[in-house]
């Protein structure tokens, strides 16, 4: 009667539930799980091409898309004219400057973020001084800075890394503020007590305590930065993916966009994957 | 022998919360070397006094002094042990245990980490997290960390409340040998009558909330308490008069 609820009793007084069945052999069936939904996107892009469901010019088949993806990395470059943004062979370099843009203004935002989320999260002072100007700038929406940005910088690549920059700023900022607060008293009366001193408690407490969470936030925040990209190289360059996509928009290239818009996903998911696999050496210590 | 370093007086210690009084006119001395264990109701203030002989935690009246320095913050020189442990999680038993010594400016602490973690039974665990120690090792390992500093004064708050019965024993034992090599005064908070009678050389009997000292006696027992001092007969009857004397109090 019990054993439909309670589950089935194994051999050896091992009690098998639906849910510990599932976890034991979850790893297999479930990466392949994650395959469906591309595989039937696939598909289904495939089928509205050959039905004719969008005019061939806008939408161009997987095959198209695929082939311009070669070229775009392994077709022999075109070197030459200034001011062209070059897509045959160029997907190399494009993606090395779009990179480079990124992990600038991220490293900075970072560092940035880190410096005053302690701020914030330490000091009522600080808090007091800049939550209400560091809030109300919070909520203003990023697209609204880029008509400033190239008022001041002109449409070029600084006005873009600031983009970014300002993008990946507020969640450093916010986990970093959220976790410090959240350290548990007993840390820093311990470590006061085996001879601390308060100026040096952020370094040994707050920062190390807080770490896995501030993790959490860079995370985030280097995908956002990997969006912000996109805005960053709408204009005013070219170089970058997003430069290249710009041009291919301008030119109707639909397979080119679409091969831009893989780069940035393929990207943005590797980028995370080896943030949280280095991140996991450092914050091993908290159970997750 | 007795250490030299440690005599804490309390004197007329007042504390409350607010309108709540929590603490009234606390008097106490405990010698240099020696163990007091304070006994009281639950609630009645007892981690808020050992609070504030940590310095902690203000008061409003009264002094406490340790070797006649009067206590106005927490100290090297008065290390406390909680229930939940004072570990950072983030470092090794090794770092965690060379702490103190390594905040404080010396650099040279790996002598004195090895001969502690020696003496907790820590040894194989130097590279361990925290986390992937039992509850009683994590005790010890506390109690090693503050240790380091080489402190006159121990703050002990029920630092084995969340142990197992065994456990527990087994710590009261492993204390009382490590206080007998390293005299260190010790002022123990617990509402364990046995942890009381096996640690302590004093025994304070607490009031309930506002807490004052009702009773202050010695404990009869050698150093040589153990397990089987726990079937005596005077220990027996010891102990339930002084689980009479708690019950009333509270």
């Amino acid at each position: 009667m019990s054993d439909t609820l309670a589950g089935v009793a194994a051999p050896m007084g091992v009690v098998v539930t639906p849910a510990t069945a599932a976890r034991r052999g979850r790893r297999r069936p479930r990466r392949l799980l994650g395959l469906i939904v591309p595989v039937l996107v696939l598909v289904a892009w495939q089928l509205a091409w050959q039905w004719n469901l969008r005019p061939r010019t806008i939408l161009p088949s997987p095959h198209e898309v695929l082939t311009a993806a070669d070229a775009f990395f392994f077709g022999e470059r075109v070197v030459g004219l200034s001011g062209v943004v070059y897509f045959k062979g160029a997907g190399w370099s494009h993606l090395a400057t779009s990179l480079s843009r990124c992990g600038q203004a991220w490293a900075i935002a970072v560092a940035v973020g880190i410096v005053l989320g302690l701020g914030l999260g330490l000091s009522k002072w600080v808090a007091d001084l800049l939550d209400p100007f560091t809030n109300a700038l919070r909520a203003v929406p990023l697209f609204a800075w880029l008509p400033l940005a190239s008022v001041w910088y002109g449409i070029n690549p600084t006005s873009g890394k600031i983009i970014i920059f300002i993008g990946a700023l507020w969640p450093v900022v916010v986990a970093t503020t959220d976790s410090v607060a959240r350290v548990p008293a007993a840390q820093i009366e311990t470590a006061r007590m085996l001879g601390t001193p308060r100026t040096r408690l952020w370094r040994r407490v707050y920062l190390p305590s807080a770490l896995p969470e501030i993790v959490t936030g860079l995370r985030l925040s280097l995908t956002l930065a990997w969006t912000c990209v996109i805005i960053a190289e709408l204009g005013g360059t070219t170089d970058g993916v997003g430069a290249m996509m710009t041009a291919a928009r301008e030119a109707g290239a639909t397979e080119q966009i679409i091969v831009g818009i893989f780069v940035f996903a393929v990207i943005g998911y590797l980028a995370d994957r080896t943030l949280r696999l280095v991140s996991r050496r450092f914050v091993s210590w908290s159970a997750t | 022998m007795s250490g030299t370093l440690g005599r804490l007086v309390a004197k007329g210690v007042c504390k409350s919360f607010g309108a709540l009084p929590v603490l009234d006119g606390i008097d106490l001395d405990v010698s240099a070397g020696r163990t007091l264990a304070l006994l009281g109701p639950s609630g009645c203030g007892k981690s808020t006094l050992l609070r504030v002989m940590a310095g902690f935690e203000s008061f409003e009246a009264g002094t406490v002094t340790v070797d006649g320095e009067p206590v106005t913050g927490p100290s090297p020189t008065r290390g406390m042990v909680a229930q939940a442990g004072t570990l950072f999680p983030w470092l090794t038993v090794r770092q965690n245990v060379g702490f103190g010594p390594r905040e404080r400016g010396d650099s040279d602490v790996a002598t004195t980490v090895a001969d502690l973690l020696e003496v907790t039974g820590l040894s194989d665990f130097a590279g361990a997290l925290p986390r992937q120690l039992s509850g009683g090792m994590r005790q010890r390992a506390a109690i090693a960390q503050v240790l380091a500093n080489q402190p006159p004064l121990l703050l002990l708050d029920e630092p084995f409340g969340a142990l197992d019965a065994q456990t527990r024993l087994r710590m009261h034992e492993w204390v009382r040998g490590l206080l007998a090599q390293r005299p260190t005064t010790t002022v123990l908070v617990t509402h364990d009558v046995d942890e009381a009678l096996l640690l302590g050389d004093q025994l304070g009997l607490l009031s309930a909330r506002p807490a004052k000292v009702v009773a202050l006696r010695d404990v009869p027992f050698g150093s040589d308490r153990g397990r089987h001092t726990l079937a005596e007969p005077d220990f027996v009857s010891l102990k339930a008069s002084v689980l009479d004397e708690v019950l009333e109090a509270s």
